[in-house]
């Protein structure tokens, strides 16, 4: 989404998003989440990175990556409840 | 926090134990004096042990351990150009999610959080500062 294009605060919002999507999957208990959730946000930033894109696209783009840290945020929640060897209600 | 209550306690125990027990001892068998000579010892722990040293890092350290997990960040072009002033953009040529990465992954190695706003300001080695 070419973000040192686009306008300074767009570009803020990704920059912060990106970083908490990594911060949130670097949570997950087990190795293999982890290390698939810190991939694929990675490609997945990367994949918008170079495109040039309307502001409208932009922001269903974070629009989604919101919705996918909310949830990561329930996941990462699950496992680690699983991993200690909690019961779930 | 436990561990030094749990410590004091047993330090106080074996304390008011003794007290009691010595002069009893003293006085009905002298036999009995032993064990509780024997156990004094052990009951003196050293106080509570830090395992953290006191001192921060020098920034030497610091500067060292950016400079190396720099040289091993696979998107870094030419090492070449590595220094302490080198600007991620325009010297290594990483790009913004680049310089995001970096800066997570120095925030892994230090086992620190940069909040948003300053992680944002991070642009070279420089400002690491």
């Amino acid at each position: 989404m070419s973000m040192t294009l686009t306008s300074g605060e767009t570009a803020f919002q990704a920059r912060s998003l990106f970083r908490s999507l990594l911060r949130q999957s670097s949570q997950f208990a087990a190795y293999n989440f982890r290390e698939y959730a810190k991939r694929r946000t990675k490609d997945a930033f990367r994949e918008n990175h170079d495109k040039r894109l309307g502001e409208r696209e932009v922001q269903e783009l974070i629009q989604r990556g919101l919705k996918e840290l909310q949830m990561m945020k329930v996941r990462t929640l699950g496992t680690r409840r699983m991993v200690e060897g909690w019961q779930w209600e | 926090m436990i561990r030094a209550a749990l410590f004091q306690s047993a330090r106080c125990a074996s304390r008011s134990v003794i007290r009691t027990q010595l002069p009893a001892s003293r006085a009905i068998a002298p036999c009995l004096s032993v064990p509780s000579t024997c156990y004094t010892p052990t009951s003196r722990y050293p106080g509570i042990r830090c395992y953290s040293a006191p001192a921060g890092l020098s920034k030497t350290e610091v500067e060292g351990r950016i400079m190396d997990m720099l040289k091993n960040f696979d998107k870094v072009k030419d090492a070449s150009k590595l220094s302490n002033t080198s600007h991620f953009s325009n010297d290594l040529g990483l790009d913004s999610l680049d310089t995001v990465e970096v800066v997570m992954a120095i925030e892994e190695e230090f086992s620190i959080e940069i909040p948003d706003k300053e992680a944002d300001g991070i642009l070279s080695s420089e400002s690491l500062d």
